[in-house]
Formats: C-alpha cells, structure tokens, sequence
C-alpha cells in the first residue's frame, strides 16, 4: 500500500506500532488522532494496569490507600506494559523512595525479594536459592 | 463501497436457536469462584483462555482452572474467551496464542470459542489492552485473515466480539456495523455483542445505540455481554468507561431489551472483573439481566 504524502493511509503494522508506542511508551502522538481521546485512553490504561497491580501487591495497595491509583499512575506512566507484578514492584520501590512504605507493604515487598530478584530492568525472576527449595519440595 | 450488495443471508429468518448456547450465564472469574459455585440454573459460564493453564493435561489443575473444572463437572458449558490473541495485529496473530486457545476449547468441550476485533500488540509492544484496529480495507484483510488462521485450528464456531474503545481512527472508511457485517461474512464467524460496549461507542460518539443496532449483523450473535461501566470523575472529557468494575446502568439494561425484541439474545451473560460486589449483589443483576432478555432467572 502506499504511505505516501497524503496521509495516513496504508502500513498498518506502522500505525499501529505508532499508536501503541504512544499509549504507553511516552513517544509523541501519531497524527490525526484526536489528542485528548488518545488521553483519556492512556489515562483509562494506567488505571486498569495499577488496579491489576494492586491485586498483585495489595499490602501495598492499602498502605497507599486512597491515594493508591494516583500514585501508582504517576509511576507507570510512560514504563512499558510489564504485568501486574512488575508494575507493582516498580510502585513499592518508588514508595520506598518517597518513604511511603507501610509496615504490611515493607513486609510483602521484603516477601517477594527473597523469593525474586529484581533489577528494574529485567524481569524478576527467581532467585538460585528459592528454585533449588522449590524443587525439593517436589 | 458497495455496503450489504452481496448478502442475501440478511433476508433469511434469524438464526436464533442456532446459537451453541442459550440462558444466562457469567464471566467466571477465580474471585467469584464461591458465589457462581452456590448458583443453580446458569446456562453457560465464560472463562479467560489467558488464565487457564494447560500445561500438566494428565495431573489436577490447581488455581483457577481447578473452578473451571468443577463447572465442567456441574454440566455447565464454559466458553473459552480470548483476550490476547489479537486478530487485528498487522503482525499477523501469534500461532502459540492461537493452539492455546484452540487448546482451551479441546480440555474444556467448549460449544464455541470468542475472541475480539481488535489488535493488542504492535512494534514489538504489547499495549496491554484491547486496542481497536482502524475500520478500513486494510485492516479488515488483517483481520480476515487472522479469523481464518484461527478458525483453521478450531474445531467449534469462533464468535468476534466488537469493543469498546475511546478513540477512531482517522482513517476509518466503514461504519462499525458495515465493517463487523463484512467481516463475518467472509470468515462464517458469529457475532459476540457485547451491548455495554454498544453503549459506551455511541454514547461517547454522540450516536444513538438503537440506530447502531439497526446497522449490526444480529442475525449472527451468538451471545450477548453485559457490563457495567462509569464516567470517571477524574476523566475532563465525561467519556463513559466500559469497566466492568462498576454496576451494570440501566441504559445498558435497556438497550438489552431492544437486543431480546429483534430476537438476537439467546443466551446473555454478566462480566464482571473487579471490585466485585456481594453474593446478593450479583444476583441481583443476573436477575435484572434475566428480566430484560426474557430468559429464565438463576437460583
């Protein structure tokens, strides 16, 4: 199909790779789009995927309270789509940070270190020592 | 183009009764595994595809698969319901996405799988949400050609269920009901209405859902979603959110009912993803459901 200069028309896989990059990787709108729906859409995104994350951390979600979905939006904004466990984990360590961590969230996120190790960059994966336990155990 | 020139399927009688399930069901999800457990006279149940685990076919599944069965045990159909598979991904669908859920519906005896219209992944991303595609040429070769890839490893009817989404494309060259109409004649699939996302479009497009309807192929539906959704209060532009976290409003309940009048809701189910309310609170709307689509009330 021909992309040419009269518009958007044809390579689709393009557009749409645009499109996704903008919704949830902080790259500059595609053009024609209507800016603010494409915002409510990113807005609606983060929602969703900080509600995900709360029924992955919930200590860590009632620590935060009311405040939870603002701030836990303003972490992931702009982050790749990563699961409800990394998104939460990127949460409590910017809780950490902000020394927001309550006593029930301390615990869940020590909990979880001990089993995963996680970077911030790579996906957190399972710690030598917790697979070697999880194999005997079989 | 020449909208509806070549479907004389339209002037047949409704393919009502046709459908692989009938009565009222609901979206079974791992947190409401109790409740729809103490519930007798469900026709149906759905399940998320993406949560079951089919790795161990020979051992007890444990999680929410270990609920999926027990429905199977009770009699109960479970429909597998996709969310990822991505139909509409210019990528073309991932064929591991494709077994599973054709997978799914082996384990399960499914009557029939469903999936969306609408692309998840694009540039290497995935964007985490049902996104949707642009309703043009293009994209519904994409589109067609996904379906049948899908098709080809299923051994039931596939239903494609249109979605609620924020945003068009500026791009677009079809109606929703005209480009939905042509998809599934040139693929055979059935029609999954989902009538909350029917709503939320036309109510955020300034259209009128009734005179959506009028141009849907309900002559397909296979069955139908209700949902409940919310404008959100932080939202500037007061844009209606298909949720599933919030009560189903009377306006989707309605429109329900203009579904069950032009004979298109044998079988209707409730989803519900979050925050999920009491026992007596789901009943409630099960029976509201029930009422508007004339069909028999769960127990």
């Amino acid at each position: 199909m021909n992309a040419g200069a009269n518009g958007p028309a044809g390579d689709l896989a393009a557009r749409q790779a645009a499109l996704v990059a903008a919704l949830v990787d902080g790259a500059p709108d595609p053009p024609g789009f209507a800016a603010d729906r494409l915002a409510a859409t990113r807005e609606a995104l983060l929602r969703k995927r900080s509600g995900q994350a709360a029924t992955a951390w919930p200590l860590l979600a009632a620590g935060l309270g009311p405040d939870w979905a603002r701030f836990a939006c303003s972490v992931l904004a702009g982050r790749p789509v990563a699961g409800a466990l990394r998104d939460g984990w990127d949460v409590a360590l910017a809780a950490r940070a902000a020394g927001r961590l309550t006593e029930g969230a301390r615990r869940e996120l020590a909990d979880r270190e001990r089993v995963l190790r996680y970077d911030g960059v790579r996906p957190p994966h399972r710690r030598p020592i917790a697979r070697l336990r999880g194999l005997l155990r079989r | 183009m020449a909208a509806g020139a070549d479907r004389p399927r339209l002037v047949a009688a409704r393919t009502v009764g046709a459908s692989p399930v009938a009565g009222l069901g609901v979206g079974w999800r791992p947190e409401i595994a109790g409740v729809v457990a103490g519930v007798t006279g469900l026709g149906f149940c759905e399940v998320i595809a993406e949560s079951l685990d089919l790795r161990h076919p020979g051992r007890p599944p444990a999680g929410p698969s270990r609920g999926v069965t027990d429905l199977r045990e009770r009699g109960i159909p479970v429909i597998p319901h996709g969310v990822r598979l991505g139909l509409g991904d210019a990528g073309g669908v991932d064929p591991g996405r494709v077994a599973h859920l054709a997978a799914c519906a082996r384990a399960l005896d499914a009557p029939l799988v469903s999936e969306h219209v609408a692309f998840v992944q694009a540039g290497g991303r995935e964007a985490g949400h049902l996104l949707p595609v642009p309703r043009t040429r293009e994209a519904l070769d994409v589109l067609v050609s996904g379906v049948r890839r899908t098709q080809a490893e299923l051994e039931v009817p596939l239903a494609l269920e249109p979605i609620a989404a924020l945003f068009d494309w500026p791009e677009d060259e079809y109606a929703e009901g005209d480009f939905l109409t042509e998809l599934l004649d040139r693929t055979g699939a059935l029609l999954l209405l989902d009538v909350a996302n029917v709503y939320a479009n036309a109510r955020n497009r300034g259209q009128d859902p009734s005179a959506v309807l009028d141009r849907m192929p309900l002559d397909r539906v296979a069955y139908v979603h209700v949902a409940g959704g919310a404008v959100h209060p932080d939202d500037p532009l007061g844009l209606y959110h298909d949720t599933h976290l919030d009560p189903v409003p009377p306006a989707v309940l309605a429109l329900l009912e203009e579904v069950r009048e032009r004979g298109a809701a044998p079988a209707v189910m409730l989803e519900r993803d979050g925050r999920h309310p009491p026992a007596a609170e789901l009943h409630g709307e099960l029976t509201a459901i029930a009422a508007a689509a004339w069909l028999e009330p769960v127990r």
